[in-house]
């Protein structure tokens, strides 16, 4: 009797010890553990197509700004990763510094020996600069970064940050006319008629070679601010990098203007657009 | 032997009472435990006007360790079912049913930061986004206080260093110009601060940050130096007005510690060297200087140490 009231209230006691709240907390878990840091959330990009009509202007240009529009058309894969294309067609002006450069500068050569001033006209000086009519790139995207934002305490939006690389490319364009890049020798050589002709010194009056097709490295980052379901406010910046010599004078200083002129620079742009994303109708995580 | 077994069976009816009373206990004291539990939990509140516009998802430091009142206790609320279908509690709410439990309700996080009546001492680092022929390096300290938890009024001085960029030295020898530039010593300005963007975002689905975005404006004092273009000639110095406003981004890593990024646009009119200068002296061409209007426009980011370094939650939850 004795021995199975002591084994009866051994077990009581264990049973308490187990069922006490000490024990309880100790064990409690989080039943959040394990699964994903946002629930019920809208899948905004997750297989869909979005188009964005983009508005791009160059930061910091050194001779020309460019400003313009076109389209980018991506396809987000997954929630993660998308593929997309951007093409933008530009419109090009004069920075404050080229103002204030060509202000200064003479109207025309000296006479009689034009080559005795290394000092550019303001023809030559515009002619050489060259603009960027088209550009765009090639790339692959990744949107890390999701989340909500409140704006005065009252508009709620969903945005989220994304990052971009790939291959870039540019129609660059500079226009000289015969009469001011007239120098066909510019680092010397040998006439028809075998004679030696000896360089000018003189890279105003050279061929520009800064125009043409060139291809190079993208990168951009962004942020999508959804407006709606289907319509997202798109901010940018693009660094468009390629090979290029905008000024389209002599930058490596042998007097000449040559392709070794040409140096692989930074094309930086703000971007802003309007993305309309397919299929309108969006799905929930569970 | 006998008292033995009477002191075995005293000590054995000693341990069940003992395990009785320890298990009423237990059962008793409970929904107590539990109570204490959300008392102690300061990452949960309710928060109407956050949840009602709350379309878009739910995190996870929203919902973690959400209070679900004990169905068997509690009298069910007869609140509506969020039409958005959100739900923090890991269950979607049935649709088009008047039925409704406790899992309904959308139990938001807390602010996780807050900053009313703390201090905010912020050292950052800045660079010239808009000039193309100097750049400054900006090393820069900023003290706020925060009036509200949006709005700060604070002070700031900045350190700058001078670097040439190439179409500085591509100016001279490609047109055979000399740009006219002033570098930029040292400044200060009185600046506040509101706050009117607030968000969060996940990581990889992993990880939950928040962050808000600042507008900034105020006015201050920077002085600039003339580089002479030919160093023969002696230099001059400006102390300039200087009104400036600009919006950044704060990342919030712990209950002290900040992460900063934003854009500041300095404006001033500044006085640059005469393009005719042929005048020596530094105050004579100062009195002959022109006068251009500036955008001094600097990228800056930075830490923020925020005094005290902890803070209590007053409102009610």
């Amino acid at each position: 009797m004795i021995k199975r009231l002591s084994i009866l209230s051994l077990g009581a006691l264990l049973l308490a010890g187990l069922a006490s709240p000490s024990v309880a907390r100790a064990e409690r878990k989080n039943s959040l553990d394990g699964v994903p840091a946002v629930r019920h959330r809208l899948l905004l990009v997750k297989k869909r197509f979005e188009a964005t009509g983009a508005f791009e202007s160059s930061i910091n240009s050194d001779f020309k700004n460019t400003l313009g529009g076109g389209l980018k058309l991506e396809v987000h894969a997954s929630d993660l990763l998308s593929f997309g294309a951007i093409g933008i067609f530009g419109t090009s002006f004069n920075t404050g510094l080229t103002d204030k450069i060509v202000g200064t500068l003479p109207e025309n050569d000296p006479s009689p020996n034009p080559d005795a001033d290394p000092t550019p006209t303001k023809r030559e000086f515009n002619a050489h600069l060259n603009s960027i009519p088209l550009h765009g790139a090639a790339y692959v995207g990744v949107t890390p970064w999701y989340g909500k934002l409140a704006a005065f305490g009252k508009f709620f939006v969903n945005f989220d940050f994304y990052f971009q690389g790939g291959l870039a490319f540019a129609q660059l364009k500079s226009d000289c006319s015969n009469d001011i890049c007239n120098d066909n020798n510019p680092t010397g050589g040998m006439d028809s008629g075998g004679n030696v002709i000896l360089p000018d010194n003189n890279p105003n009056d050279d061929p520009v070679l800064n125009s043409g097709f060139r291809a190079g490295l993208y990168f951009g980052g962004g942020i999508h601010v959804f407006v709606s379901d289907a319509v997202a406010l798109d901010l940018t910046v693009r660094d468009y990098m390629f090979s290029d010599n905008p000024s389209g004078l002599d930058f490596n200083a042998d007097l000449a203007v040559t392709d070794d002129d040409n140096r692989f620079l930074n094309h930086l742009f703000m971007g802003v657009g309007v993305s309309v994303l397919l299929p309108t109708k969006i799905k929930r995580t569970p | 032997m006998r008292r033995f077994n009477t002191l075995l069976f005293r000590m054995a009816f000693l341990s069940l009472l003992v395990a009785s009373l320890t298990l009423a206990l237990s059962a008793a004291y409970s929904p107590m435990v539990h109570a204490q539990d959300d008392d102690d939990d300061p990452e949960m509140t309710f928060d109407e006007d956050e949840a009602s516009g709350d379309e878009g998802m739910v995190m996870e430091d929203d919902a973690e360790e959400s209070a679900e009142p004990e169905p068997d206790e509690e009298p069910e609320p007869e609140a509506a079912v969020d039409p958005d279908g959100d739900s923090t509690s890991g269950a979607l709410p049935a649709a088009n049913t008047e039925e409704v439990s406790w899992q309904d309700i959308v139990v938001v996080v807390r602010k996780p930061f807050l900053k009313v009546s703390r201090v905010e001492l912020m050292p950052s680092w800045g660079i010239t986004m808009n000039d193309n022929i100097i750049q400054h390096v900006q090393f820069s300290g900023a003290l706020n206080y925060y009036l509200t938890d949006v709005l700060a009024v604070g002070i700031e001085g900045q350190y700058y260093i001078k670097s040439l960029r190439e179409p500085f030295d591509l100016v001279a020898r490609q047109a055979r110009r000399l740009p006219t530039v002033n570098k930029y010593n040292f400044g200060a300005a009185m600046n506040f601060h509101y706050v009117p963007i607030y968000g969060k975002f996940a990581v990889l689905d992993e990880n939950v940050v928040h962050w808000e975005t600042a507008l900034t404006a105020g006015v201050g004092f920077t002085q600039s130096e003339v580089l002479p273009r030919d160093p023969a000639l002696q230099p001059f110095k400006n102390t300039l007005i200087t009104p400036n406003v600009g919006a950044s981004m704060r990342f919030f890593l712990s209950r002290f510690l900040t992460v900063n990024v934003g854009i500041r646009d300095y404006v001033f009119v500044d006085k640059f060297e005469a393009v005719s200068r042929m005048e020596a002296n530094g105050d004579i061409a100062k009195e002959q200087a022109d006068s251009s209007l500036v955008n001094n426009i600097m990228f800056q980011a930075g830490v923020s140490f925020w005094f005290p370094m902890s803070f209590e939650y007053t409102t009610f939850r």
